[in-house]
């Protein structure tokens, strides 16, 4: 039982350690890059983030962007507290077991506006696999003007059929292109997903289809 | 007060006959136990054995797991030493000034010991009239001075090679040290928190990501 005990003080201290040298190096970081009272601001969410177990580079990172892109202070500080609130849903949504990659590019979607139940669809779709490029996918489809509702349906859709990551990347090129060439994007989203449907093979569209459409296959 | 008394005018013939007897047996065990004689020399001879176990038995003392009884206020007052402590020695190890990115100014500086880890990436724009070309991202904690691209020579093309580590990395193209543009080739990030979209880049060594 001491044993035990020793192992777990050893253990507890050497955690303590590492995560306050983490919490020194970023205050340095931002300190030497923000002016003052953005500075003390973004640490404090920094510190937030920290104890609540969120990743705390892509806070980091965004103040730097917000900076280097001539943000006031008030819009950087917002932003990265925006980023923090997105990156705390996105980890619920997710799991709480989701690697860091993915936590981001949740946060990602949701600050385009995608909802938190299609990043819980997501995992559902893939328990075990990794969800960064559906997530990467859907969130560059948005930002090419695909509504929401309609990315988030084509992805979870593509990913329910068992598309992998290069299929996904595909498809995204496939509707990119369709844009390109003056097609709607919803229109093209859609038209460029029921194709890719419809040349993966039968039991991946059995898979796919909604449980209305499925009772119809004998 | 008792009188003193004298235990050898007193002392009965049957007592002293006892005495004897003791001291006999005494003498006998001391000189007669040739076995006994053996087994001390025997051990004589071992001792520098006995002292090597007994290193052996010291050394392993260190490698094994040892109870120890600490008061909880002597360990608190040890952690906030030790917090302390690793906190200073962050502050004076972290970089002070925001640390220059790993820099690849062309393909030839790709294989520097500055960006010897993480994978190859290579970044490609086409920007007519641009006279200078960088890359700001998560990599290079957004200094858009730090990652210049080269000019391919002919044409308007920008290339860049470096090495990024696994992950996602948001970036985007700097034109002229003022213009902001995602990559044209890349997935783009879908929020606009700071007025501008952002591309994304997923390194994790797969073929096609």
């Amino acid at each position: 039982m001491r044993r035990w005990s020793t192992a777990v003080v050893a253990l507890f201290l050497a955690a303590s350690t590492a995560w306050a040298g983490d919490e020194a190096s970023d205050e340095a970081r931002i300190h030497a890059r923000l002016s003052g009272e953005a500075a003390r601001q973004v640490s404090a969410v920094v510190r937030e983030a920290r104890a609540m177990g969120l990743p705390t580079d892509p806070l980091i990172a965004r103040a730097f962007e917000g900076a280097s892109r001539g943000a006031d202070d008030a819009g950087l500080v917002a932003g990265v507290r925006r980023q923090a609130s997105a990156l705390a849903a996105a980890r619920t949504s997710l799991g709480v077991a989701s690697p860091s990659d993915e936590i981001v590019a949740g946060a990602s979607a949701l600050l385009a506006g995608v909802p938190a139940d299609s990043l819980s669809r997501l995992r559902a779709v893939r328990p075990g696999g990794s969800l960064v490029i559906p997530l990467v996918v859907l969130c560059d489809l948005v930002a090419r003007g695909v509504p929401v509702n309609v990315a988030s349906v084509a992805v979870v859709t593509a990913a329910r059929a068992g598309a992998t990551d290069g299929a996904l990347l595909r498809i995204r090129e496939r509707i990119h292109t369709r844009i390109e060439n003056g097609g709607a994007p919803a229109t093209s989203t859609g038209e460029v997903v029921r194709q890719w449907l419809h040349e993966s093979p039968a039991k991946t569209k059995r898979d796919a289809a909604p449980p209305a459409e499925r009772k119809k296959v004998p | 007060m008792t009188e003193p008394r004298d235990d050898d005018a007193h002392r009965a013939p049957q007592d002293e006959h006892f005495d004897e007897q003791v001291r006999t047996v005494y003498r006998r065990g001391r000189e007669g136990d040739a076995a006994a004689q053996a087994r001390v020399l025997s051990r004589l001879q071992g001792a520098p054995e006995a002292s090597a176990d007994g290193r052996a038995r010291g050394l392993r003392w260190w490698f094994s797991l040892q109870p120890f009884e600490l008061r909880p206020v002597w360990a608190l007052g040890v952690l906030a030493v030790l917090l302390a402590g690793s906190a200073w020695l962050g502050s004076r190890l972290a970089p002070t000034p925001p640390e220059p990115a790993p820099v690849a100014a062309g393909p030839d500086a790709s294989g520097t010991a500055a960006n010897a880890s993480g994978i190859p990436v290579t970044f490609v724009l086409r920007a007519p009239g641009a006279t200078r070309v960088s890359v700001a991202g998560d990599f290079n904690n957004w200094d858009a001075e730090a990652t210049p691209m080269s000019h391919s020579g002919t044409g308007d093309l920008w290339i860049l090679n470096m090495r990024l580590p696994r992950g996602v990395h948001r970036y985007s193209f700097v034109l002229d040290g003022t213009e902001w543009r995602p990559d044209p080739s890349a997935p783009l990030a879908a929020d606009e928190t700071f007025g501008g979209h952002n591309s994304v880049i997923v390194v994790n060594g797969a073929k096609g990501l």
